[in-house]
């Protein structure tokens, strides 16, 4: 960790914190208020002695705080004015309101714990009701292969899954070693190793069928690297340089696609139309976007595109409507 | 002298203070300012922004006694304590938890500074009782952030009216006009909304915040509103539940392939009956047609919805358009 240099400014945030904080814990020993307050002990006998200076005019000994030293331990008094912390700032109100509740949207949180608590007393204190001002859900996923995949974590042992692939529209057993779990744009992800396909991968928490844990301790070790979150939402895919590609005129209205998937942009034509790349990573996945999207996106033959297998990607989103229509027609 | 005593001891002196006080009757009262001048005015000047940087509210008045007036400073008690939450240990414990589990990124009152200002607000709530390292380390959620976040909450605490132009998802341009009662952020799907009471639809709307077009005007010269009942905080919804208009009841019959996977999208309280060739029919609340649509279309042909004719049929006019080809613009 970088040193920071502590400004004046800095000092005294944490001075406006620590003090009130002794005032109601008197007698409490240096050490202690040191670990709580992340700061080594000389750190905060320097802050501290500062505070003995000060006071209101006249300044004389009868109206200066006493800082009181004695075997490890201290005591503040006549520290009217530092009796209280200064209150939450607005972003600190919504920052905490938002991790606490984001935290108790997770399955496996006890709704009625410390948290939920914690929760319902920082609302209060920020004038508002609980989950009334804000409300956070982090991502649908069931509460116990969330659990099963943290013991998994924990303890490095590997789980065997049922997941639902939904690129490729199908069922896959596989036995992984997960390393990471994580939410990102409204989902849940697991980082991990996977045997069947020997190499990293990420995979969605709610496609996944079935857990079963393992006794199999894991000899692959994460820290080798593995795909992870670039904050864009994107990663989830490392698109290789073999891979399938798809060419594409959008629309304006379509301009979400450029938003969701990981893609090139060629050329944006003067109504606002974009020209993008694509990587493919299935068919189905390519039908459904071609289905969803419609008129508002039409496939262009490029000389880049057309791996082996995907011939002729223009009619797929023809051909899997017409599929899905006959289901209405019969 | 340094620099931090004079912080403390002009924050004292503002704090006690029953009247405000003229720069020159601070700079005489606080121990450590240059003699009036140029000198005295920048570090005045200097002193104010370090308080005002942490958020200590800082109230200038005019001083009534004096022709012309001139700027007298005081800093409000009561607006400057935080109210004790109450939290108990454990439950402190847990807000830290959640800190350091749940992000939201880019929140924070001073650009330049690297943490996010939570440290400094656990520090205000007490510190950490137990510094050991979070267990939870290995499930980390980030909450995307947005320019109209903290007005948005700043306003619905305060309760004051908001106005801002809401663009349409499809057409371009500025948007349309909405004066609405904030009531709370959502963050669902990965995206943050704006639940509140739309004054001129007269009715509870959700705002996307990425479709709101500029900055927020908070009406603070408007009567405050008075919060009316909402409809289910804390309850997970989807991209077809949020929206402008009334509700339709769709009727939704999935293969028995896919029908889990629909069931965990509904929700365990959906209505749901068995349907024919083991698949399940669902009736669901569709707000968002659009948004419904391209969710079943997600599933391919292994789902189809039934009822009502009109939803199907417009279904059914969107596959004929995509199965025809032949993009609807040039």
């Amino acid at each position: 960790m970088s040193k920071v240099k502590t400004t004046a400014g800095d000092r005294l945030r944490r001075v406006l914190a620590i003090v009130p904080w002794i005032v109601a814990n008197p007698g409490v020993e240096v050490s202690e208020v040191a670990a709580r307050f992340g700061l080594t002990e000389k750190a905060l006998i320097n802050d501290l002695n500062v505070v003995w200076m000060i006071g209101l005019p006249p300044y004389t000994p009868d109206a200066l705080v006493e800082v009181v030293f004695e075997e490890g331990r201290v005591w503040i008094n006549y520290a009217d004015f530092f009796s209280r912390p200064l209150r939450l700032s607005p972003a600190q109100g919504l920052a905490l309101l938002a991790s606490t509740d984001g935290l108790l949207s997770v399955p496996g949180t006890e709704p009625d714990g410390p948290l939920a608590r914690a929760l319902a007393k920082m609302s209060v204190s920020l004038g508002v009701e609980p989950e009334e001002a804000v409300d956070v859900d982090l991502g649908d996923v069931a509460a116990e292969t969330l659990d099963q995949l943290r013991s998994a974590i924990e303890t490095g042992t590997e789980v065997d899954i049922v997941y639902y692939s939904y690129g490729r529209d199908e069922m896959t057993e596989r036995r992984i070693a997960p390393w990471r779990v994580s939410a990102d744009s409204g989902a849940w992800y697991v980082e991990a190793w996977c045997h069947r396909a020997e190499g990293e991968r990420i995979f969605r928490v709610d496609r996944i069928e079935m857990l079963t844990p393992t006794d199999e301790r894991t000899k692959h070790d994460p820290s080798t690297g593995g795909p992870s979150h670039d904050g864009s939402g994107s990663s989830v895919f490392h698109p290789g340089s073999s891979d399938p590609t798809v060419t594409l005129v959008l629309a304006p209205s379509a301009a979400w696609v450029v938003d969701t998937y990981p893609c090139d942009v060629l050329d944006v034509g003067t109504d606002g139309s974009q020209t993008v790349r694509l990587v493919i990573t299935a068919l189905p996945w390519l039908e459904r976007l071609l289905v969803r999207l419609g008129p508002s996106a039409r496939v262009v033959a490029d000389r880049d595109d057309g791996p082996a297998g995907l011939n002729d990607l223009g009619q797929v989103g023809e051909a899997a409507a017409s599929r899905i229509l006959s289901r209405y027609r019969d | 002298m340094s620099k931090l005593e004079r912080l403390l001891n002009l924050t004292a002196v503002l704090l006690d203070t029953q009247r405000p006080l003229t720069a020159e009757e601070i700079r005489t009262r606080v121990e450590g300012y240059p003699p009036p001048g140029t000198a005295f005015r920048r570090a005045f000047e200097r002193d104010k922004d370090d308080l005002r940087v942490l958020g200590i509210p800082l109230r200038i008045e005019q001083t009534p006694e004096i022709d012309p007036p001139i700027d007298a400073y005081r800093i409000p008690p009561e607006e400057y304590y935080l109210p004790d939450p109450g939290l108990d240990a454990d439950e402190l414990a847990a807000l830290h938890l959640a800190s350091l589990a749940v992000r939201l990124d880019g929140l924070s009152d001073e650009p330049d500074r690297s943490d996010d200002g939570l440290k400094d607000a656990l520090w205000k709530l007490g510190g950490q009782a137990d510094p050991s390292p979070a267990p939870v380390a290995n499930a980390v959620a980030s909450l995307p952030s947005d320019p109209n976040l903290l007005p948005l909450f700043t306003a619905i605490t305060n309760r004051h009216l908001v106005r801002f132009s809401y663009r349409s998802p499809t057409s371009p341009g500025p948007g349309e006009e909405r004066t609405v009662e904030p009531w709370r952020l959502d963050f669902q799907r990965g995206r943050w909304y704006l639940t509140g009471y739309d004054r001129l639809r007269s009715g509870e709307r959700n705002y996307r915040l990425e479709r709101i077009a500029e900055a927020v005007d908070v009406l603070r010269d408007e009567p405050r509103f008075e919060r009316r009942a909402p409809a289910g905080a804390g309850r997970r919804r989807q991209g077809w539940e949020l929206g402008d208009d009334a509700p339709t009841m769709v009727e939704l019959l999935v293969d028995e392939s896919r029908a889990a996977w629909a069931r965990q999208q509904f929700g365990p309280d959906v209505e749901q009956r068995p349907g024919p060739d083991d698949g399940t029919i669902f009736v669901v609340a569709v707000v968002n047609e659009v948004a419904f649509r391209s969710f079943v279309l997600g599933f391919l042909e292994h789902a189809e919805i039934l009822d009502p004719p009109a939803v199907r049929q417009r279904t059914i006019d969107w596959l004929e358009t995509v199965a025809a080809g032949g993009a609807g613009f040039p």
